[in-house]
């Protein structure tokens, strides 16, 4: 069997889980960027009772393997809860904690580290607050945020792979029963990568190009 | 006038400035002079109303600020009535010179800004420069760009920090002529500066801080008279230092 065989022969159960792999990579990346930039924005403010406690989370977050992590969710903790929940909702809340403390650190520290300065310039200036958020603010900090952001959020996209582990029939999974059916590993695990350098290349480069077109070098010599 | 009565400012319980008096007409300058640390940007940016005084009075034409106060600082009135040129400019990295300066304009509804931006960069002679980004022109540049951005707003008093610090004598020079020449317009200027030639030639009134107090003010001639042994012994060593 061919790679044009294979995707021929198991082309519904491929869509399948590449569209279950979709549906978890979407709502991770909305809910992580928009409670993430809303955690991010609060704990730069209220940095004692937002701040600190969000900051605290993200070093025990970023101390646990993901998939240590995923399990604790699925077993450890509906055993103690006593409650049983879709693996799909299962990895979808891990995926998403994980990416709303990861969103919320980039935010709170480029709002925390922005240069107060050019913000006294547009007061003295007698710019209106409005006009000193949306043309002033917001671009310099927007040009800091957005490359860093897309590159969490290709991380969170491969990270969706764990989530074959608690039975997500997700494209990762369906690849292993594919394979486990016909035994053409070489064949199945490189349509795969094929897969994820497709959607991760195309959007690492988007990364590089905001990076470029965006943030360039403003150091003054 | 531009005046600070009995201006305090503290941290916690340091205390900067020690109830200073300080008065800047319009279409003067008035040259603040002191060795470091002795309060000279911070009495500048209390009167900007940047970092509000801890206690006394800022009085700007006919509108007096006291604090300590309840209510919020009437900042719509201060701004940009008085404004500031900072010592690291703080022109805004994404946007060219020209839009630095018309930015400000438009956002306080001003018709054709460009039109008035382009007088302004012109009579500087930064046109050939005005759609480059802060960090494509050298120091010299940016600081005409921020003078530039600051003038476009048409202050009546403008607040200079320390700006010609880092500059080659020729851009000093360049710099200081439009100073002159903006204090011929009508323009109250207040300089924190460590030029004292400049000072001696072109301010009317020269005020000597030194750890945070005003130690003498005056006319230029107190350069060459001195009342206070202080201000002798800070002359002397920066004369000496030449």
């Amino acid at each position: 069997m061919n790679f044009l065989q294979i995707i021929q022969q198991y082309s519904q159960p491929m869509l399948g889980g590449l569209l279950v792999t979709l549906k978890l990579c979407a709502v991770v990346w909305i809910s992580g960027i928009v409670i993430g930039s809303t955690l991010g924005t609060l704990g730069a403010s209220f940095r004692r009772s937002v701040g600190g406690p969000s900051k605290v989370i993200s070093v025990i977050l970023a101390g646990m393997p993901v998939l240590v992590f995923l399990f604790w969710m699925h077993y450890p903790l509906q055993a103690f809860l006593k409650v049983v929940v879709d693996p799909f909702l299962t990895a979808a809340l891990t995926l998403s904690i994980i990416n709303i403390f990861l969103v919320a650190d980039q935010v709170r520290n480029a709002i925390t580290d922005f240069p107060r300065q050019y913000l006294d310039a547009a007061r003295v200036c007698g710019m209106k607050a409005n006009d000193t958020l949306f043309h002033i603010q917001l671009p310099l900090l927007l040009r800091q945020l957005i490359p860093g952001l897309l590159l969490i959020q290709i991380t969170v996209f491969q990270m969706t792979i764990f989530a074959s582990m608690i039975s997500v029939d997700e494209i990762f999974r369906v690849a292993q029963r594919v394979n486990s059916l016909i035994y053409r590993p070489v064949e199945i695990y490189t349509l795969l990568a094929f897969f994820f350098i497709a959607v991760c290349v195309p959007l690492n480069l988007f990364a590089h190009w905001l990076r470029v077109r965006f943030t360039r070098d403003h150091s003054e010599r | 006038m531009l005046k600070g009565e009995k201006i305090r400012k503290s941290f916690g319980d340091i205390e900067i400035l020690h109830g200073i008096d300080i008065q800047v007409e319009p279409g003067t300058i008035t040259t603040i002079i002191g060795p470091s640390g002795s309060g000279k940007s911070m009495l500048l940016r209390s009167l900007a109303l940047l970092d509000p005084p801890t206690s006394g009075t800022v009085f700007i034409d006919e509108q007096a600020i006291t604090f300590p106060r309840n209510t919020p600082i009437p900042t719509q009135f201060a701004w940009p009535r008085i404004t500031v040129v900072f010592q690291q400019l703080f022109l805004w990295p994404h946007l060219t010179i020209r839009q630095n300066a018309v930015l400000p304009l438009r956002s306080r509804g001003i018709l054709s800004p460009e039109d008035r931006v382009d007088q302004i960069i012109k009579e500087f002679g930064i046109s050939s420069l005005a759609d480059r980004f802060p960090n494509e022109v050298s120091l010299g540049q940016r600081q005409l760009g921020a003078i530039a951005r600051a003038l476009a707003l048409q202050p009546r008093y403008l607040l200079l920090d320390e700006i010609t610090s880092a500059l080659d004598i020729e851009y000093v020079a360049m710099i200081l002529d439009r100073l002159k020449s903006l204090r011929n317009r009508g323009v109250g200027l207040l300089l924190v500066s460590h030029l004292i030639d400049f000072a001696r030639h072109s301010a009317d009134q020269i005020v000597f801080l030194d750890n945070g107090t005003l130690v003498e003010q005056g006319p230029p001639t107190i350069l060459d008279n001195p009342k206070s042994s202080r201000l002798e012994r800070f002359l002397g060593l920066v004369l000496g230092a030449r």
